[in-house]
């Protein structure tokens, strides 16, 4: 057997650079916030937990689950059943590891659970590797994508919150074995790609379009192929065990799965929240987002390098299109839209993102906390960056000064993105493009999460020492629920009052309401406060603290 | 059958964003002007407008111009009057 020297360096290298990252995840863990729906996701596992355990008769789960749900109190959580639709591939997972390992300190469970879903998005980005590696045959191309997809500060500050990003990781995946099927029909792939659009499609509800463009890809496929049994077939097959994995990993679904498939849907409008948001200085309704809301975010909050890689290659990817499809005959030796298999991935992620983009545009999607909740589309924001890498090193194959001015960017890109991480540290998920002005990021939502609430308590306890403090939440953000996130003989020292600042001692003020605070003066800070401190990272204001004055 | 389906694609395509782009953006536009008027925020400032120029006008040694005075009690008495006859 010969080994292949080249492709055992480049493994080594991956297992390296993953080993580097977990280390360095693992010592840092613990510098992030605790964000303010841990509880809620808590609740909903061990709720799914309890549902479970009645179900098959596990006596001792069950009331082990009931004490611990009884235990969870908040005066700002909603009842569980309001929300407990979603998100149960990790919720579940994570409140029997609870149980199992007996771990009683509220703070280490979500920190478990960060570390769970932060190693779920790397194992995503191996699969995003992948995805690179197949279509562009150069390891170190693909290695930079995933590079990128791991060190989008955006993206990976909120990996650990185990939200959005848990979505992306099981997008990335369900897209890896989208594109395997596309090219290979096999069962094994239909199996895995069907597991995956379930597991997906429990955590959004929209990627009930991922079978819709599955579909859409086969037929055009089908044009050149010409095999209509076996297309249909196949596509029966994959439908078989999308809804055989839908409702096994779904307990929602498992009694009156029809009525409750339906409700999903209805229940839409009802579910997603109604508020304003600060949107370029102006509030604005969350239900009414202007249409280049969703671009703004992507190309404020994104790194500048990564989003020009990103235009040039969509753009390139366009014309490439536009002539095919131009150039669409009723006979051709090709099929229509695509000449080579990298070509067939370029088009099948063209067609998914385009689509995507299309049908939030179109159906006036709701958004808040910026593009958090379509964090997806990091992916393909990544890939056609990438492709146009790979164009121009084509493109310039013979001129060594060309590449090396191309591998120039390719270093400042990665050497960018280490800075950001490290400058925005703990708070890269709140992370604006560096070549934005204070005025401009000061024009936006801020810290949605509350993750500076561990920063704010601990920041109060050092300055104050007296046994009981009073604090005022100037801030549609629910700061009590941070308290989780310090020792239990601290938060005994804090008394959260919301809005009541008469009888505050200090007040923690952010940039999140959800309430015109211009006009509405319940955000307003009284005149017998003033400003004793403020947190800002790289010229984004995180928080203020407010005392009275005495 | 083939070139049916990608112009059909096409047309749909163009007829959705044509659309959205022409009556769904007056419709947007329309609802957000609303929503900003009748917005519980600028109902509250429209409150407080109401209540400095009544908070004025109770400063003020004369809020009304004594003809104005003159016509608006003629004009209740004629009311009441009125009322009185019908009742």
């Amino acid at each position: 057997m010969q080994l292949d020297f080249y492709k055992q360096k480049n493994s080594v290298f991956l297992i390296i650079f993953y080993l580097v990252a977990l280390i360095v995840v693992f010592i840092n863990l613990q510098d992030f916030g605790i964000h303010i729906e841990e509880k809620y996701h808590r609740l909903n596992g061990l709720f799914w937990l309890n549902y479970i355990a009645e179900l098959f008769g596990l006596t001792d789960l069950q009331k082990i689950t009931e004490i611990k749900i009884k235990d969870i109190s908040d005066y700002t959580l909603s009842p569980v059943s309001v929300y407990n639709k979603y998100g149960i591939i990790l919720d579940l997972p994570a409140a029997f590891i609870e149980i199992v390992f007996k771990i009683n300190d509220v703070g280490q469970i979500y920190y478990l659970k960060h570390f769970i879903g932060f190693l779920l998005f790397l194992i995503s980005s191996f699969f995003f590797f992948r995805i690179l590696n197949n279509r562009y045959k150069s390891f170190y191309l693909s290695f930079f994508g995933l590079f990128l997809y791991l060190t989008s500060p955006r993206i990976l500050g909120d990996s650990f919150l185990y939200k959005d990003v848990l979505f992306l990781s099981f997008f990335t995946i369900t897209l890896f074995y989208f594109l395997e099927s596309i090219e290979k029909l096999s069962i094994k792939n239909l199996i895995l790609l069907s597991f995956f659009t379930a597991l997906s499609f429990n955590l959004r509800i929209f990627s009930i379009f991922i079978p819709i463009f599955f579909i859409l890809i086969l037929v055009i496929k089908n044009f050149h192929l010409k095999k209509n049994s076996i297309i249909i077939k196949k596509i029966i097959f994959y439908f078989l065990f999308l809804i055989i994995f839908t409702y096994i990993f779904w307990p929602y679904l498992w009694e009156d799965p029809l009525n409750k498939f339906i409700q999903l849907f209805t229940s839409i409008k009802n579910d997603l929240i109604n508020v304003k948001i600060l949107y370029f200085n102006q509030f604005i309704q969350n239900r009414l987002v202007p249409d280049t809301f969703l671009l703004t975010w992507i190309f404020i909050s994104s790194p500048i390098f990564q989003i020009l890689f990103f235009i040039f290659g969509y753009c390139f990817y366009i014309m490439r299109f536009g002539g095919r499809y131009l150039k669409i005959k009723k006979n051709l030796i090709y099929n229509d839209l695509w000449r080579s298999k990298g070509e067939e991935k370029d088009f099948t992620i063209f067609l998914i993102f385009t689509s995507f983009f299309f049908i939030f545009l179109l159906t006036n999607a709701p958004f808040y906390n910026g593009w958090r909740l379509i964090y997806f589309f990091n992916i393909f924001l990544i890939y056609f960056g990438i492709n146009f890498l790979h164009i121009l090193f084509a493109f310039y194959r013979k001129s060594k000064l060309k590449r090396n001015s191309i591998v120039f960017f390719i270093i400042l890109a990665i050497s960018y993105n280490i800075y950001a991480i490290i400058t925005f540290h703990p708070y890269q998920s709140i992370y604006f493009n560096s070549f934005l002005s204070q005025k401009i990021i000061s024009g936006f939502e801020g810290d949605y999460y509350g993750l500076s609430a561990k920063h704010f308590f601990q920041k109060i306890s050092k300055i104050d020492n007296k046994k009981s403090i009073t604090i005022g939440v100037a801030s549609h953000t629910p700061l009590q629920r941070g308290l989780e996130a310090i020792p239990t003989n601290l938060q005994k020292k804090f008394i959260v009052v919301g809005q009541n600042y008469e009888k505050a001692d200090y007040i923690y003020k952010n940039n999140i309401s959800e309430v015109n605070s211009r006009l509405n003066k319940k955000y307003e800070i009284p005149i017998n406060f003033s400003k004793i401190y403020e947190l800002k990272v790289n010229k984004v204001k995180i928080y203020e603290i407010y005392k009275l004055k005495n | 059958m083939k070139l049916f389906f990608y112009k059909s694609i096409l047309i749909f395509v163009l007829f959705l964003t044509a659309f959205h782009f022409s009556f769904g953006y007056l419709v947007k536009k329309v609802k957000t002007e609303f929503n900003s008027v009748i917005s519980k925020e600028q109902l509250e400032k429209a409150k407080n407008k109401i209540r400095d120029e009544m908070q004025n006008a109770v400063k003020k040694d004369s809020y009304i111009k004594t003809e104005d005075a003159i016509i608006i009690n003629k004009f209740i008495n004629k009311i009441k009057s009125d009322l009185e006859k019908n009742r």
